[in-house]
């Protein structure tokens, strides 16, 4: 920004303040100059002509300010346009006003009456102008919001309109009795219920219910039908707002109407009306598809949509991104990695016109990567983890593998909604739960979880709530909850109230009855009938909340926020209808949805930046996508890709390949019990007898937790000292028909008793018969002294040696590298590792309870993670070493490279510059390791912008 | 940055930093929305709290609350035994503990001792329950991610000095059994991470988690800062107008850094203490976090943590060989836990240091659950014992735990709540709850009954309905008993 344009903005920013003072002065000089015209005081004569003066000059201030700044803060809209118009007017007469004084005084005009009707009309648009100005600043409707009839009114249901209109008739028709009746529940909804329902019901009223109502409190009946006065309900509403026994509370009364409306109800007869009502808003459950309109310029649907919205919010179309910004944002979008430089450089050359387009498509057909970034969103979604609470009691299962194979089959998404309802063992987990042993609060049986998360993920709404009483957020009450819960249950539920029971059982019911019932004999049957109830075109509900996650996750805001609240107001509903309704069209297809979104041009907007998170909160115009940060899974599948592989083993493993060796070291017992391993050196035998025959190949791999040396037939062959390597060697050479030993001395580090493993497999392939495979299992015999090395015999006597303990593979997981084919290059992506620290520290959700969103800002945990974590520091030590190894000397080469492959441009010279003086002219890995801890921790890089 | 001069200064310095950071950075700002409704004020009486905790069921009558001693010998019956160790006597007069806890019972007259804690009724036993139970106040599962006591008191109350994060836990890994439940509950669930465990589960290395990179110099570690600072400054980072979001990750990088290169994180390191003083301490990891408890104590931690390990079978978690594994684990926590005790009384930090050492059960020879509840044994007892290995407490017993407090306004030489000589050994005098444990320790601490943030929709208080009150009589309020 340049010098003069902030002090202009600042400038304009001083309008809100100084206008205030040509009000004053030009409203008490009006004031004034009438004193003098009624009591002839002349006194004031020359006290009035300088406020005038003053008051018309900082009129014309006022102006000039009230002018920079709607060009500097970019204000637009009808609403400004007008203030300032009517700004400029004002300032304009007060000038005129002022010239008209100035010649009457001067005698040109034989009195001061023109003047006077001058000022008089200035002081009128101050009026205006200052009002305008106001609705600016407080919103239109500031003033007449409470007025009879205005807004804040009619969100109280127009008691008002109803009691005049009832108040005219006699008799009340049985519509209007139902009007009435409903009305008045509202009122003690709003009023009452808090302590009269059935979550909480003083003096043993409720009036939540028809039942309650009749009932009465502990005083017998609240109404007397047909008699006001002789209702204790009445009686308690009008007493004075001081009165101990007031209703609602002391110091809190009813409104006049509403006290009036109570009144004509109890005349009336008090009749109880069986509708439903409805205290908090609700999205209408089916969609409106909303006609495209033909007025705009724009050829795709979504910014045909924007361009409406835009026009209406007074907002011009921002300019969208430049090629490496759309590349790193449609990379990270749809597969979660970087681009490569080649691919860059490819894509900024390319003068096709659809390139953006048609990368969108070549990148939503790389279906593992797709699958991999997309992995995580779903699992956050539906609760799914390798690993969690409950698996170590068999309360809790994965869908991985379903979840998995539907990403990648691109399932279309009311299939795969379907399944998880009505589900196979592939997927039941999902509406399983998590159950942990033992006895479980009411409100957390698996049967209401599987509500809760239903509610949550697939509908967007809170069923938790209602989970123990009705809701305090929503319409829904104890009743649908338990009715929807029951769906999933065995056996006819209990209701239970805050963990009590209240002696009334569930009716099997779906939150929303009309779209289909669901009651059946059988658990099967009624899940299978709520399978297809839940994926109706009809439950526009199902498709909105999937269609704005979506939106969300492209755009970093979704249409209607939070995510799980899908009652809230989107702040386009064309747009959100529109794109659930296109997306039921195209079958549910989950990649249509996002490639709609991804080839708008509204995709590809310049992000806006927003000073305070509040801004994105409430009160949000859409100007643009928001600034997003890589997800704890991209910055570290970003690293493994610029720097060196953060993580080497998965806990799942989509190429299937099973690994048959087990991870083993030597039994330690204390008490009777299996113990952690204690640091120190542990010894593993191995024999084995192999035939005749000419080895075309004996290809060994290992890994050990923590160091080790393999020797085979006697001879140190293999040294290593770390877990996440494999090791591979060809061990031909070596091996004799016959018998053969292999021998490891295994070291487990550390000062504590730690987790250690030894993981070998060899295939020996000879050139004609079949292969010979020995791999680490409990076949092989361990201890944890010997002496001298005749234990590496193969004519050793191994006793007082123990079988190996299979330690399995939880702390390992599976490594991705230990594999006979070559995997060069390979790391493993963060989705599919279990949870990690380093993941966690960056927001990788525990996914104990579902997660819809992840924090968007960064905490002091995350920063000393990153600034002295031993896990992140030690993967950029690695990947100098590779580094330093494969460009020598030349960094120069080491810079360019590295700016490509992070930021996926070239440096600037200033950058290079100081890249290149802190790496110095001979490069050591220390001073590397420094550069990509720089590198990584760039707002650059650690954007998607 | 400039060169920070003095201690004093620095401090300043973090203090700007970190209140402007909180201001401006609760991470999960957009989910909560803070204490509504009246709050009352409570006079604090601690700024620090150290929670001793006893994992794995500790048994009363074994330690701080022992019955009728009967001698191991073949063929005794399993139903006479009540307690495995002969009582000795401790400093406050009538009060009896377990043979091989002198050194505790030597500070009891700084202390107070709760003898009748009854932990929930969860069911078929699972430790990780209990615990979650414990630290939580809430009984899992839960459908919002309930916060650690101690991110409770991290969030309502800073940290005390700002170079030392606020919740500290010590002594626990997570690579064993049932490891997935101990991270539920070590977690600041909703109040976001910020608030969440800084988690040192080897006390000896605690240093490490707040100096440099293993293995870079201090001229290294600032050159490195530098030239970040240089590369956002060259790259024109910031000139796309300011973010929140950007924001927030330049000003935690600023902040970590400020803490790692601060000379107070010398707190942590156990090197420097005298070799006898080291020595008192280490009876292994438990007893060296009771060391650099003592540390971080003196020198403004506000929430530490340290944990005889959780491992299914181990530790307190005794399900054969009771009696010697008991002597064991006295060993293991007698001498540092006194020695925490008399150092922070003599430096005048007991004052305001609450200390607090509880487990979250106890277990008997018979009962498993409680009586009257039918819960599924683990353990078979047989009827005689021919065996040492069955002498001792080896079934899960929810009734009749211990909790010792030290410091921090807790009234000297009280014992509160009583349980039965006979087996029941149930609480039978002032039964006490996890809500008004933890409602005395934020008493202590001056946080409100009533603090409480809304979650999806929900009012999630401290305890759970914000129903729970403290123990008055705890902090020298007249006792009134209740049974």
């Amino acid at each position: 920004m340049s010098e003069i344009d902030w002090v202009l903005k600042l400038l304009g920013r001083f309008h809100p303040m100084v206008v205030h003072f040509p009000i004053g002065l030009l409203v008490i000089a009006l004031f004034l100059e009438l004193f003098i015209v009624l009591r002839k005081n002349q006194g004031l004569r020359q006290g009035v002509n300088w406020m005038v003066y003053c008051g018309g000059f900082f009129a014309l201030l006022s102006a000039v300010l009230g002018y920079l700044l709607r060009v500097k803060d970019e204000y637009s809209g009808d609403l400004v346009m007008d203030h300032q118009y009517l700004g400029i007017s004002t300032a304009l007469l007060a000038g005129i006003t002022i010239v008209l004084l100035r010649y009457s005084l001067r005698g040109k005009f034989k009195n001061l009456l023109y003047y006077r009707i001058s000022l008089l009309l200035t002081v009128a648009l101050v009026g205006f102008t200052g009002h305008l100005g106001g609705a600016l600043t407080h919103g239109e409707d500031y003033l007449t919001s409470v007025l009879p009839g205005g807004q804040e009114n009619n969100q109280q249901r127009n008691s008002g309109d109803l009691l005049a209109a009832l108040s005219q008739t006699d008799s009340l028709s049985l519509h209007q009795k139902e009007q009435l009746s409903v009305e008045v529940r509202a009122i003690f909804a709003k009023n009452c219920y808090q302590c009269h329902s059935a979550n909480k019901n003083k003096g043993e009223l409720i009036l939540s219910t028809k039942e309650g109502f009749l009932a009465g409190g502990e005083s017998g009946e609240v109404v007397t039908k047909g008699h006001p006065a002789k209702s204790e309900l009445y009686r308690r509403v009008t007493l004075s707002p001081n009165d101990e026994g007031v209703m609602p509370k002391k110091g809190k009364v009813l409104k006049k109407e509403e006290i009036a409306l109570i009144e004509l109800w109890i005349e009336q007869g008090a009749h109880w009306s069986d509708q439903e009502v409805k205290l908090f808003p609700e999205a209408p459950l089916a969609l409106s598809k909303p006609v495209l309109p033909t007025s705009s310029d724009q050829q795709h649907p979504i910014d045909q949509l924007i361009d409406v919205y835009f026009d209406r919010e007074g907002l011009e179309w921002p300019d969208v991104v430049d090629d490496r910004t759309f590349m790193k944002r449609a990379y990270m979008d749809a597969i979660g990695l970087l681009p490569e430089p080649a691919a860059i450089e490819q894509f900024v050359a390319d003068t096709n016109p659809e390139k953006r387009s048609l990368l969108v498509d070549a990148l939503l057909s790389d279906t593992h990567n797709y699958t991999q970034n997309w992995l995580s969103f779903w699992n956050d979604l539906l609760r799914n983890d390798y690993s969690g609470t409950g698996f170590i009691t068999g309360g809790r299962r994965q869908i991985t593998d379903w979840l998995y194979s539907s990403l990648l089959s691109n399932k279309p998404y009311d299939q795969m909604v379907k399944e998880l309802v009505n589900p196979t063992k592939d997927s039941e987990g999902f509406i399983k739960g998590i159950e942990w042993r033992g006895v479980v609060n009411s409100s957390q049986r698996t049967e209401m979880q599987a509500a809760q998360n239903i509610g949550q993920s697939l509908l967007g709404i809170n069923v938790k709530c209602a989970s123990c009483h009705d809701s305090f957020v929503s319409n829904l009450t104890l009743d649908q909850t338990y009715g929807f819960a029951s769906i999933f249950a065995d056996s006819v539920m209990e209701l239970n109230r805050c963990d009590k029971p209240i002696g009334k059982m569930a009716k099997v019911n779906f939150i929303y009855p009309e779209l289909g019932e669901v009651e059946a004999e059988s658990l099967k049957e009624r899940l299978s009938k709520l399978s297809t109830v839940m994926v109706k075109k009809e439950n526009g509900r199902l498709y909105r909340t999937i269609s704005n996650r979506f939106w969300d996750r492209l755009m970093g805001r979704g249409i209607v926020v939070p995510l799980d609240e899908m009652d809230n107001a989107p702040w386009d509903a064309d747009l959100l209808d529109w794109l659930a309704a296109d997306f039921i069209d195209s079958g549910s297809d989950l990649k249509h949805l996002m490639r709609q979104v991804m080839t708008s041009k509204t995709y590809q907007l310049k992000s806006v930046s927003y000073a305070k998170p509040e801004q994105v909160k409430d009160n949000y115009v859409f100007e643009g996508p928001l600034v997003r940060r890589l997800s704890a899974e991209q910055f570290s599948d970003a690293i493994s890709q610029v720097v060196s592989p953060v993580f080497h083993a998965v806990e799942y493993n989509p190429s299937g390949e099973r690994v048959i060796a087990k991870r083993i070291w030597h039994q330690e017992i204390e008490f009777d019990r299996t113990v952690l391993p204690k640091p120190g050196k542990r010894y593993f035998r191995r024999t084995f007898e192999l035939p005749q025959g000419e080895i075309a190949e004996a290809l060994a791999m290992i890994s050990v937790d923590h160091s080790y040396i393999l020797y085979l037939n006697g001879q140190p062959l293999m040294k290593g000292q770390d877990w996440k390597q494999v090791d591979k060697i060809d061990l031909k050479k070596h091996l004799q028909a016959g018998k053969n030993i292999i021998a490891i001395e295994g070291e487990n580090e550390g000062s504590i008793a730690n987790p250690a493993g030894v993981l070998f497999s060899m295939k020996i392939h000879y050139e004609s018969g079949d292969p010979v495979e020995i791999n680490s299992d409990t076949s092989w015999k361990t201890t944890d002294k010997v002496e001298g090395d005749t234990w590496l015999a193969t004519d050793y006597d191994e006793e007082g040696w123990r079988p190996a303990k299979d330690y399995g593979n939880a702390n390992w997981s599976t490594l991705v590298r230990f594999t006979f084919a070559d995997q060069e290059n390979q790391f493993a992506r963060a989705s599919l590792v279990k949870q990690h620290p380093f993941l966690s520290t960056l927001g990788r959700p525990s996914r104990e309870i579902v997660t819809t969103s992840r924090e968007d800002q960064a905490t002091l945990l995350q920063a000393l993670e990153l600034t002295n974590g031993q896990f992140f520091n030690g993967v950029l030590e690695e990947g100098a070493q590779e580094w330093l190894e494969r460009y020598g000397a030349d960094s120069e080469r080491m810079v360019d490279d590295l700016f490509l492959k992070s930021l996926g441009r070239s440096p600037s010279k200033k950058e290079k510059g100081v890249l290149l003086e802190a790496l110095g002219s001979h490069p050591e890995k220390e001073q590397l390791q420094d550069v990509f801890w720089t590198m990584m921790i760039l707002p650059e890089f650690q954007f998607i912008n | 940055m400039e060169p920070i001069n003095s201690r004093r200064d620095f401090i300043k310095k973090m203090t700007a930093a970190s209140l402007a950071a909180s201001a401006t950075s609760l991470p999960l700002a957009s989910f909560l929305s803070s204490c509504t409704g009246p709050t009352s004020e409570i006079s604090s009486t601690a700024d620090t709290v150290i929670l001793l905790w006893m994992a794995g069921g500790m048994a009363h009558t074994e330690t701080f609350d022992p019955k009728a001693y009967v001698p191991y010998e073949k063929g005794v019956e399993s139903k006479r035994i009540l307690s495995t160790f002969p009582k000795i006597p401790t400093a406050v007069d009538g009060l009896e503990f377990s043979e091989g806890l002198e050194s505790i019972g030597s500070v009891m007259d700084k202390g107070a001792i709760i003898r009748s804690y009854k932990a929930a009724d969860l069911g078929h036993i699972l430790h990780t329950r209990h615990q979650y139970h414990w630290h939580t106040c809430y009984e899992p599962p839960q459908s919002v991610q309930a916060p650690h006591l101690g991110a409770w008191i991290a969030k309502e109350l800073g940290p005390a000095n700002p170079v030392i994060p606020p919740f500290i836990s010590m002594g626990q890994r997570f690579t064993m059994g049932e490891a997935e439940e101990l991270k539920a509950f070590h977690t600041a669930g909703f109040l976001g991470s910020e608030f969440g465990p800084f988690l040192i589960p080897d006390p000896s290395t605690g240093l490490d988690s707040v100096k440099p990179p293993q293995g870079m110099s201090l001229k290294r570690f600032e050159a490195r800062y530098k030239l970040y600072k240089e590369l956002v400054d060259k790259g024109g980072h910031m000139e796309q107008g300011s973010d929140y979001q950007r924001e927030s990750l330049m000003r935690s990088m600023e902040q970590s850094y400020r803490l790692l290169n601060s000379p107070e994180s010398k707190v942590f390191d156990l090197s420097e203490e005298p070799k006898e003083v080291y020595d008192t301490y280490n009876t292994g990891r438990f007893g060296l976090g009771c060391l650099l408890a003592k540390r971080l104590a003196m020198n403004g931690g506000r929430f530490i943590s340290v944990s005889t390990e959780y491992e299914p079978f181990l530790g307190w978690d005794t399900h054969e060989n009771g009696h010697l594994r008991a002597r064991k684990m006295k060993e293991l926590i007698d001498r540092p836990i006194a020695q925490l005790i008399r150092d922070l009384d003599e430096s005048g930090h007991l004052d305001r240091t609450l200390i607090i050492l509880a487990s979250e059960f106890s277990r008997d020879a018979i009962m498993e659950g409680r009586p009257g509840e039918q819960v599924k044994d683990q353990v078979d007892q047989p009827d005689v014992i021919e065996d040492e290995k069955f002498y001792g407490m080896h079934r899960h017993f929810t009734d009749g735990s211990s909790i010792l407090m030290w410091g921090g306004g807790v009234e000297k030489g009280l014992v509160y709540g009583k349980t039965a000589d006979e087996r029941p050994c149930s609480s039978i005098e002032n039964p006490v709850v996890i809500d008004q444990v933890h409602q005395s320790i934020y008493h202590a601490l001056g946080i409100a009954p009533e603090t409480h943030y809304t979650i999806e929709g929900r009012p999630f208080y401290t305890t759970p309905d914000g129903s729970g009150l403290p123990i008055l009589d705890l902090f020298g309020k007249p006792i009134s008993s209740k049974t």
